[in-house]
């Protein structure tokens, strides 16, 4: 019969690593700044997409530093997440425990935060601040709703010119930067027989709906355009439908880099940045991230248009509606705190560190990047160079954004026709009850 | 002898192919992490051309690992001892009943493996608002093991059953108490499945993202490392080199986990009991 072992020497080492092992992780779960995720009630709680290694995280991570430090009383807690914000503040603030100020793009989920009550809208703030002055009309019209409400406080904006890689061109022998249809056509044959890809696009997601959106613009006036956005009806728009012939006629003759409809605004960004691909339409926050390496060889302008467009040059989008300080119910209530930290952001100083971290800035300033010589670029350009088409960012139904970015991967398949691609467009508006 | 060398070329060949199948892609994960991007696209099986930690360094730096580790760490290690502290006194009850009760009690907890994951996202958020723990990793210590709890005493249940009851009595007859038998004389014995439990959890505990993400939230303070990787990753361009440095470092518990405890576990797979 087995000798039933009690307590022993070995138990009492057992016993005594499991105390230990209690003792590390007990204080460490209870501890009461640990147990809890550190909300200051006394202090300003900031919720920001600017963090990890999204382009101006540097800047923003700096200008806090220097808020604490000259704001010594006010505990400033910021919280981060990247693409998944909208949804972590959206459950945050069910639970009541949502930040004070939002740093996040207006864009999807966040285009019905003012409607729903998620955030406040600002207008009153804006005025009694007398911070008016300090943005730009196009952001400051496009971050005010239907109703006349302005959402939040308009921060960074976003450029959207094309980047063409004049070495990549020369090789394949196309003579300067294609401005028109037929001649990105013929240079998409030329960099194809060299074994380069034309133009690379995130086809599987908002990049590639984004140049979808813009390509489609080629024979719609802004109006007719933003009206197609907001309904979804591509088949009663004769521009529209347009637009996605000549759409697919693009795709046919070979200008999209292979596959296009699996890849993503993040491979783009690096087949531009490996010099793999000769074109892309990218954020100029992408830009950014090109190393000089490859940014001496680029240069930036418009999307080519055929003659017979509404547009008289090559198209650019400017996305006004980038990121932007939004304030929650909680931030209502510590206004004061609010308007100290806002107020310290729209600074002239602070301003001129993001855009020397090579941002696009929503509001008024002077400054160019020097750092960032293809983000400058994009900034630089006037209308003599390219023509202003639509960014649908603020005009496409949130519903409908998920649905019609999953839509786009069928305009960049082989094999899909422009009454496909329409239909595919018009079900995600339909499938999104807009 | 030839012959029989022959007939096993075949097993050979598949044996080292899939063994090639699974370690391209570690050697592919492991060199990038010395690469930039550049190198990573240009010749992804190529050697990296140094061993720099820069990627590493930055990887740390850029997502918060050290607190994101500490922080998985905790709640991994608190979510384990609370799935142990609950399925072991569960199963050995569960174990040496023999009553319909028991029967029941018993189906209760497999019909734990018929609920979806995501089913029980919106029910667990309004809980963990209603206790006040949202934004919390106690609420995760707490949560982690109730998902755990079916495989959890299902699986030592069925390694309980295998002692012989002769050896409870014996116990018994030298003046062991209840407790006393769980300890010494059930537990020891059902080590490989405690082991198999432990570290089949851990794996489950370490990786979970959903509903660390609902629950822990923003907080860098308080996420773990599934949530930091993450921000890591950047619509606008990712450093792939960094990300892939970051996801060796979080990698690096697993495995260290994993080896400590794979013997127990390939006991536990072989031994008859895991296999219901």
């Amino acid at each position: 019969m087995p000798r039933v072992s009690l307590p022993s020497p070995a138990l009492n080492r057992r016993r005594f690593l499991a105390t230990a092992a209690g003792g590390l992780i007990a204080p460490a779960l209870a501890g009461c700044g640990s147990l809890t995720s550190g909300y200051e009630p006394d202090g300003l709680v900031l919720h920001s997409q600017l963090g990890g290694s999204t382009p101006g995280a540097p800047a923003f991570a700096a200008a806090v530093d220097t808020f604490r430090k000259r704001n010594p009383r006010t505990p400033v807690k910021v919280l981060s997440n990247a693409d998944d914000l909208q949804q972590v503040y959206e459950t945050s603030k069910l639970a009541g425990k949502e930040a004070d100020i939002v740093l996040v793009n207006l864009y999807d989920k966040s285009l019905a935060w003012t409607e729903v009550g998620a955030t406040v809208p600002v207008n009153g703030h804006m005025k009694r601040w007398g911070l008016h002055e300090r943005v730009l009309q196009g952001p400051l019209r496009e971050w005010t709703d239907g109703k006349g409400r302005l959402r939040g406080f308009p921060y960074l904006r976003t450029n959207w010119p094309v980047a063409f890689n004049t070495t990549l061109l020369e090789r394949a022998g196309v003579d300067g930067v294609p401005t028109t249809v037929d001649q990105l056509l013929t240079a998409a044959k030329k960099l194809r027989r060299k074994g380069i890809s034309p133009v690379t696009i995130g086809g599987n997601d908002w990049s590639g709906q984004k140049l979808l959106l813009q390509v489609m613009q080629t024979y719609m006036r802004p109006a007719e355009a933003k009206e197609v956005m907001r309904t979804g009806d591509f088949s009663g728009s004769r521009g529209a439908r347009r637009g996605l012939e000549l759409f697919v006629e693009l795709r046919k003759g070979g200008v999209f880099a292979d596959s296009a409809q699996g890849l993503t605004s993040d491979l783009m960004t690096t087949q531009v940045s490996t010099q793999k691909a000769a074109i892309a339409s990218m954020l100029s926050s992408a830009m950014g991230k090109v190393p000089r390496s490859a940014a001496e060889h680029i240069t930036v302008g418009g999307w080519p248009v055929p003659d017979d467009a509404v547009y008289e040059r090559p198209t650019i989008m400017r996305a006004n509606a980038s990121l932007g300080m939004w304030i929650s119910p909680n931030g209502e209530e510590k206004i004061d705190r609010v308007e100290r930290f806002i107020r310290f952001m729209y600074s002239e100083e602070i301003v001129s560190r993001f855009v020397h971290g090579g941002r696009d800035m929503a509001l008024r300033t002077d400054q160019f990047s020097t750092e960032y010589p293809l983000v400058a670029a994009g900034q630089k350009l006037t209308s003599d160079d390219v023509s202003e088409c639509v960014t649908p960012d603020v005009y496409v139904p949130a519903a409908a954004t998920q649905p019609l970015i999953q839509a786009t991967g069928v305009a960049f398949s082989p094999g899909s026709d422009a009454r496909k691609v329409r239909t595919a467009l018009e079900k995600a508006y339909r499938s999104a009850g807009a | 002898m030839k012959r029989i060398r022959l007939s096993w070329l075949p097993a050979h060949v598949l044996a080292w192919g899939y063994a090639a199948l699974l370690l391209i892609p570690v050697y592919y994960f492991l060199a990038s992490a010395f690469k930039d991007n550049g190198a990573i696209f240009s010749s992804p099986l190529g050697l990296p051309t140094s061993l720099s930690p820069d990627n590493f360094t930055r990887a740390f730096d850029l997502g918060g690992l050290g607190n994101a580790v500490t922080n998985s760490a905790l709640v991994t290690v608190g979510g384990l001892a609370v799935t142990l502290f609950l399925a072991l006194p569960a199963s050995f009850a569960l174990a040496r009943s023999t009553g319909r009760a028991a029967r029941v009690m018993e189906r209760a907890f497999s019909l734990g493996f018929l609920v979806p994951t995501f089913a029980a996202l919106f029910p667990t958020f309004l809980l963990a608002a209603a206790t006040g723990l949202f934004h919390t990793r106690t609420f995760m210590v707490l949560l982690l093991p109730a998902t755990a709890m079916p495989l959890s005493v299902v699986l030592l249940t069925q390694f309980m059953r295998t002692v012989p009851p002769e050896l409870e009595e014996a116990a018994r007859m030298d003046g062991a108490g209840t407790l006393a038998v769980l300890r010494h004389i059930y537990a020891p014995i059902s080590m490989p499945g405690i082991a198999a439990v432990v570290l089949l959890n851990f794996l489950n505990f370490w990786n979970e993202y959903l509903y660390s993400l609902i629950i822990i939230g923003p907080d860098p303070d308080q996420r773990t490392t599934q949530l930091a990787l993450p921000t890591l990753v950047s619509t606008s361009g990712t450093d792939y080199g960094v990300l892939t440095a970051a996801t060796v470092l979080t990698l690096l518990p697993v495995y260290v986990v994993y080896t400590v405890l794979q013997r127990r576990m390939q006991a536990a797979l072989v031994s008859g009991a895991v296999k219901m």
